[in-house]
């Protein structure tokens, strides 16, 4: 959303009411459910980002508990192991640090090495405190990068001269970027105050006053970004991207003006600025973003732009599913959705035409709908200011994953040669196996267990530092499954984490990427499952399926691997969950066409 | 209506108290809420309310509502 569409006032008294509820239901003593714990620490006051954060977040449905650290009292909460802060155990650290935090300053003309020195001393002091916080507790931390003020010393000098301060601090939040450990984000705060110009950002009577770190005009534009972050730690991302065709990917209507009668010549301003939409959207899919098309039009007039005109930057190969038909939008959305295997709330739909959005936004309220300007030169930035794909990681997986989508399309034509599910599978020659999780696979292996909804059996959600200490806790065995066919290499693509519980081995995680279902994957999973188990010297195997919205599709998987349902209400984690046993000498014996590979 | 009427309404607003009644002579000591926090609340809705800014002199040499109401009247004239 763009800055101004923000009424920070507005939102400023909301919060304070909210705020002020809070406070109400705390004295009452009230009981909810999975808060997400969230420590604050600010070199400014940090009041009002905290209740404006609360507030957001509360409107996305995530409720909190916060710590909010004293005034300026950074080091103070870091240094001290047995401060308030570390006994909050936190899932997310966010910390504000400001300008004025840095004293050390260079001199002018001042050697290289010296003020490389000065800048070192604070990074490591930022390293630093990164290390004690991942010693204490796991959490994810949430790092803002230093805003560069708009008052220098040198005027047009500050960016000639390596001692000037603007200089100093601009290498002093590269060097964040580049030393931050894996469970640090970087929050470029500098980038955000250069959006909204810094004169705007910067309060100073503000600051002298109540030692506001930038005007309350922007709170909630800022408070945004870590909003749409800590969403993405939860696994609430979006990576679908689909689109419009006519006056949204380029000018006019194909079926009226032909394939080279559209808008779209860089020659001319309005097709330039097509054109840059359909850069800024490849730049999308070669991050991972998939990409689908869903225009009212007849399929072959709709593809011959993309075939035929040589001014489309888009290609059909970067297009993963495309739906062009006379049907309404928003059952075309659910087919998509379906075709690629994805949740509808991991979809970000744009359309030039309001009542198209309308109807989309009234019907799938959980799409996320980009308002198109009038103007298609601020395309771009509507799409850019939704913060639609704020992720918290990419991985190479992602990268690759575009591919699988459209080579998915190749697999289904092939599947329609066979009459018999088990010569397909055969013929698709998979290749893979269950592997022990090492360090190379951490990253993956956390993203999988933080997006994963719909073949997920208890949809737990862990933290690098949580899977680094069940890894070196021998209770714990922590499987990954990679998988290859003839048509693509999917990568790590389920996760299991098993713990031994007495003579019980209780499969705590289980979950699978929805891009290779009904492969009988889950029988090789089970398979090992049960040999660890027995290297555990267990009796039983426990499943557990806890139901959400989105997990219908494994409520049988218990069943149909050959589990007992018992009727118990002990270790069941919810009122609607189901426990599974399988005895481990019982004869039971899974078949699936997968050649293991080391 | 008054600027005085006008920043009634306001802190019935903030203060979430439809019976709330002020004066020029009312002042943070006479409301239970009234306290830093929410005093910068104040200030940013009453300047966003009036379309006016205020500067760092004015707003540290508030006294009591009385104040705020001539500064207001200084800016809209």
């Amino acid at each position: 959303m763009l800055n101004d569409t923000y009424d920070a006032t507005l939102i400023l008294n909301e919060a304070m009411k909210y705020a002020r509820k809070l406070k109400k239901q705390k004295t009452e003593e009230s009981v909810e459910p999975e808060k997400t714990k969230i420590a604050i620490l600010g070199s400014y006051s940090i009041q009002f980002f905290r209740i404006i954060l609360q507030y957001m977040l509360h409107k996305e449905g995530i409720v909190t508990d916060v710590y909010e650290g004293d005034y300026n009292g950074i080091d103070m909460a870091l240094l001290d192991p047995e401060s308030e802060f570390y006994k909050f155990q936190a899932d997310v650290v966010i910390i504000l640090p400001y300008h004025e935090d840095v004293k050390t300053l260079p001199n002018p003309f001042e050697q290289t090495e010296s003020i490389d020195k000065k800048i070192d001393s604070v990074i490591s002091h930022y390293a630093d405190s990164w290390k004690r916080i991942n010693d204490r507790m796991n959490c994810h931390i949430l790092q803002a990068n230093f805003v560069i003020p708009n008052l220098t010393s040198l005027g047009i000098l500050e960016s000639n001269y390596e001692f000037s301060y603007t200089h100093f601090l601009k290498k002093i939040n590269l060097l964040l970027e580049e030393k931050r450990a894996s469970n640090v984000t970087i929050i470029d705060m500098d980038q955000m105050a250069s959006r909204v110009g810094k004169n705007n950002w910067f309060d100073h009577s503000a600051y002298f006053m109540n030692k506001a770190g930038f005007s309350m005009d922007h709170m909630p534009y800022a408070v945004k970004t870590f909003v749409d972050a800590i969403k993405a730690l939860r696994g609430k991302i979006r990576k679908c991207l689909v689109l419009d065709l006519d006056n949204t990917l380029w000018g006019g209507v194909v079926a009226e003006c032909n394939y080279d009668g559209i808008l779209l010549d860089p020659n001319q301003a309005e097709g330039e600025a097509y054109r840059a939409f359909q850069q800024y959207i490849l730049n999308l899919r070669k991050r991972g973003v998939i990409l689908a098309v869903c225009s009212k039009n007849d399929e072959p007039v709709a593809k011959e732009p993309f075939e035929k005109n040589e001014n489309m930057i888009l290609h059909l190969s970067d297009i993963s599913c495309f739906t062009a038909n006379w049907n309404d939008k928003v059952s075309n959305i659910k087919l998509i959705a379906r075709e690629l295997n994805i949740g509808t709330d991991s979809m970000v739909f744009v359309d030039d035409n309001p009542a198209e959005r309308e109807i989309v936004r009234q019907f799938m309220p959980e799409v996320l709908v980009v308002d198109l300007p009038e103007d298609v030169a601020y395309y771009r930035t509507a799409l850019e200011e939704a913060g639609a794909f704020d992720w918290i990681q990419i991985t190479k997986d992602d990268i690759s994953r575009t591919e699988y989508y459209v080579e998915g399309k190749k697999r289904e034509d092939f599947l329609m040669s066979f009459s018999d599910y088990d010569d397909y599978l055969q013929a698709l020659e998979m290749e893979g196996n269950v592997y022990d999780l090492d360090e190379s696979n951490i990253p993956r292996f956390v993203q999988l267990i933080n997006k994963s909804n719909q073949f997920n059996l208890r949809t737990r959600r862990y933290n690098e530092a949580e899977i680094r200490s069940m890894i070196s806790d021998d209770q714990y065995a922590l499987l990954f499954v990679k998988i290859k066919d003839r048509f693509s290499d999917y990568g790590l693509i389920s996760c299991v984490i098993l713990k031994k519980v007495g003579m019980d081995c209780f499969i705590d995680t289980w979950l699978m990427s929805c891009r290779v279902l009904k492969r009988k994957i889950e029988n090789m999973v089970c398979e090992r499952i049960r040999a660890v188990a027995n290297e555990w010297q267990c009796t039983s195997i426990i499943g557990e399926y806890i139901p959400t919205a989105k997990n219908g599709m494994v409520s049988k998987l218990y069943e149909e691997l050959g589990f007992e349902s018992v009727d118990t209400h002990i270790c069941k984690t919810s009122e609607e969950s189901r426990i599974y046993v399988l005895k481990t000498d019982s004869d039971n014996k899974l078949n699936y066409y997968i050649k293991h590979v080391d | 209506m008054s600027i005085l009427e006008e920043l009634q309404d306001i802190f019935r607003d903030i203060f979430d108290d439809e019976e709330l009644v002020i004066s020029e002579e009312t002042s943070a000591a006479d409301i239970d809420d009234w306290d830093s926090l929410v005093n910068i609340q104040l200030m940013v809705t009453i300047c966003k309310h009036f379309d006016v800014r205020m500067t760092t002199q004015e707003i540290s040499g508030f006294e009591n509502v009385g104040d705020i109401v001539d500064c207001i009247k200084g800016k809209i004239g």
